[in-house]
């Protein structure tokens, strides 16, 4: 740990220990899961960056969305999201979940993932190899020394219009909103 | 000088306990041949899960996580690290034996508390588990009571100053082997890890902690992991004159059970109590009726 | 599969017609109402194993093609090597408007998802089927999903593409 390192560490212990310590829910939605397995194992071993699969949505804070998001699937990474505790990062994987890749005019495949809950970060490709995880994860660093990646706070703040989206895309949603939903919550 | 006493014994225990868990990390990944987390990588998981928005369940949610924690750092009172022992005149081990159930239980109370399928699966594994390995500890701990005739650890320390390491003199050697046996059940290493079991029911009594309080489960495990391994290095291995040497035998004992954990799968519950009723209760119980019969 | 079993088809069910595009495959074209008794001949014959259940929209024809796949398990003895490489393929069309057909349960147990599916993404509806239900959609769609007069790009227009972007939505007000 050189001496910059060291006064960050000083100044800002949270926003650094966030960078460190990315604990990761792998949302196996479809193919992009092949890519995690030797991601984590010996091969790329993503831990030496601190990025651990966690068991439970309460103990993580980053999301990992990999492959096609269904509506039925939809409705399980809402309340995934909402689950964890803040600060969290999301990060789409595969072109799917950005604008439907392959499955663009599927009858049951929501196109955008970002119009449902707010998303810090991108991997395209199809299948992006296990290198551009730890690309995406640096990329996430940065975003997150910047302050950028505050897609929790942009769910905060605009929760009216993310859950009309869902609820325009799922009908009436069988758990209560998250935040009250007032007129003015800009 | 107690007061002093009191406040530095649990802090080694704490450092030394993160240090482990960093260690363990680090070795299980150079055992899978990969290059592994940086050694204080617990210490920045802790910063973070301290900075993290926490959601509680319930005030008894919130008091079963410091229950545990306040009874685990209580027993490391207890127990003499070097020649650091707060409570020395007090102490004993059926005390420590008695306050060791204090850290599953506050985690099942808290756990209880959330209501989550995983938890309850979780609690019943750690209760049955405990039940198993605490049938050979007792075993374990009358044999060495009634071979030095005392029940204060610092005295049984003192013991093997004059006599050498228990582990070794002949009496004792069954109940030391026994000990090692159930140490993993202790600490909640890999052929006994069914309580966290985190591919399998999602890290049961902790799925639904998150935040702080995550961070103080985190604590009260590193504060397990130094009570074990502690009591064996007390009861067998000739406690220490300092810290240091203390700390020392510490690090060969866990590490022993580190290369266990590497190399074995999991357990399943009727498999594990199968396993501890067996060969570690046969061993102490025959090495408890060898102590009686040779007397001291 | 051998000579025999082939004559032995053709002489009990007289209407069938059997092709052999390859080595490993049989394809049997039937008549709708020979098809449970077919499936209850092959699955006598040792082809005890339903593989699947498909369909097909011929849209020109107005007729919807009801594919069932069946294999043979591993055998202990050599006599029945043939049988096992050797996959069955019985097709038959139904109707298109009016697509009813009957359920092959009695048969084979484990259609009963098979059917639910095909209920569900062509609007087949099998009788005597113990919960014709949906089984993975969650929407509900005017036409089944899977036939080919769903317009797929004009059904994601209309849906999912009327989604606002949240940006778009809040820089509005």
């Amino acid at each position: 740990m050189d001496r910059n390192q060291l006064i960050k560490w000083l100044k800002a212990p949270a926003k650094m220990s966030h960078k460190y310590s990315l604990h990761a829910v792998y949302f196996c939605t479809g193919c992009g899961i092949i890519e995690v397995p030797p991601s984590i194992t010996a091969r790329w071993d993503a831990e030496r960056f601190g990025v651990l699969p966690a068991a439970s949505p309460r103990q993580s804070n980053l999301f990992l969305i990999t492959g096609y998001v269904s509506v039925k699937t939809l409705k399980a990474i809402i309340r995934t999201y909402e689950q964890m505790p803040d600060p969290k990062f999301t990060v789409g994987f595969g072109s799917c979940p950005i604008n439907g890749g392959m499955y663009w005019d599927s009858y049951n495949t929501i196109k955008h993932l970002d119009k449902y809950i707010p998303v810090d970060g991108w991997i395209a490709g199809c299948m992006p190899r296990p290198e551009a995880i730890f690309i995406g994860v640096t990329h996430l660093w940065t975003l997150i020394d910047k302050g950028m990646a505050n897609g929790y706070q942009k769910y905060r703040d605009r929760y009216k219009y993310y859950r009309a989206n869902q609820e325009q895309v799922l009908g009436t949603l069988d758990w209560p909103p998250l935040l009250p939903i007032g007129d003015g919550n800009e | 000088m107690r007061i002093v006493e009191i406040l530095v014994s649990p802090l080694i225990a704490l450092v030394v306990g993160i240090l482990f868990l960093g260690i363990s990390r680090k070795i299980m990944a150079r055992i899978h041949w990969r290059y592994g987390p940086p050694l204080l990588q617990p210490v920045i998981d802790i910063i973070r899960l301290f900075s993290q928005r926490s959601v509680s369940h319930g005030t008894i949610f919130n008091l079963g996580i410091i229950l545990s924690l306040a009874g685990s750092i209580v027993v490391v009172l207890f127990l003499p690290i070097g020649r650091i022992c707060p409570f020395e005149s007090a102490g004993g081990l059926l005390v420590i034996l008695y306050l060791m159930l204090f850290g599953p239980l506050g985690i099942a109370l808290s756990g209880g508390e959330a209501a989550n399928p995983n938890t309850s699966i979780g609690i019943s594994r750690k209760l049955l588990l405990a039940v198993g390995y605490e049938v050979p500890l007792l075993f374990i701990l009358l044999a060495v009571m009634t071979r030095y005739d005392t029940i204060s650890l610092i005295g049984i320390v003192q013991e093997q100053q004059n006599a050498g390491w228990s582990v070794v003199s002949l009496p004792l050697v069954l109940s030391g082997i026994a000990y090692l046996l159930i140490l993993p059940a202790i600490l909640g290493l890999r052929p006994f890890e069914l309580v966290q079991a985190p591919q399998e029911i999602a890290s049961g009594p902790m799925v639904e902690f998150g935040g702080q309080f995550l961070a103080l489960a985190t604590i009260q495990h590193a504060f397990v992991l130094f009570i074990g391994i502690a009591l064996f290095v007390n009861l067998f291995l000739g406690g220490a004159g300092d810290p240091g040497t203390f700390v020392l035998k510490m690090l060969v004992v866990f590490l022993l059970s580190l290369f266990i954990n590497a190399a074995f799968p999991r357990f399943r519950i009727e498999q594990a109590l199968k396993y501890l009723w067996r060969w570690p209760t046969l061993f102490a119980f025959v090495g408890l009726v060898i102590v009686v019969l040779t007397g001291r | 599969m051998n000579k025999i079993l082939r004559d032995e088809l053709q002489s009990v069910f007289g209407a069938v017609r059997i092709t052999t595009p390859e080595n490993t495959r049989v394809i049997i074209n039937a008549k709708k109402d020979t098809v449970l008794p077919l499936l209850r001949f092959l699955k006598e014959k040792g082809y005890q194993h339903l593989a699947l259940i498909s369909c097909v929209d011929w849209i020109e024809a107005q007729e919807l093609e009801m594919v069932y796949i069946l294999s043979a398990y591993l055998g202990s003895d050599h006599a029945f090597s043939d049988k096992e490489q050797t996959n069955v393929i019985l097709k038959t069309r139904i109707s298109r408007e009016n697509p009813e057909f009957q359920t092959v349960i009695p048969v084979f147990q484990n259609a009963e998802p098979y059917e639910r599916e095909l209920h569900e993404l062509y609007g087949i509806r099998f009788k005597n089927h113990p919960r014709l239900v949906p089984l993975f959609l969650d929407r509900e769609y005017s036409i089944p999903p899977f036939r080919k007069d769903f317009d797929t790009r004009r059904y994601v227009k209309e849906v999912f593409d009327q989604v606002p972007f949240v940006e778009k939505e809040a820089e509005k007000v």
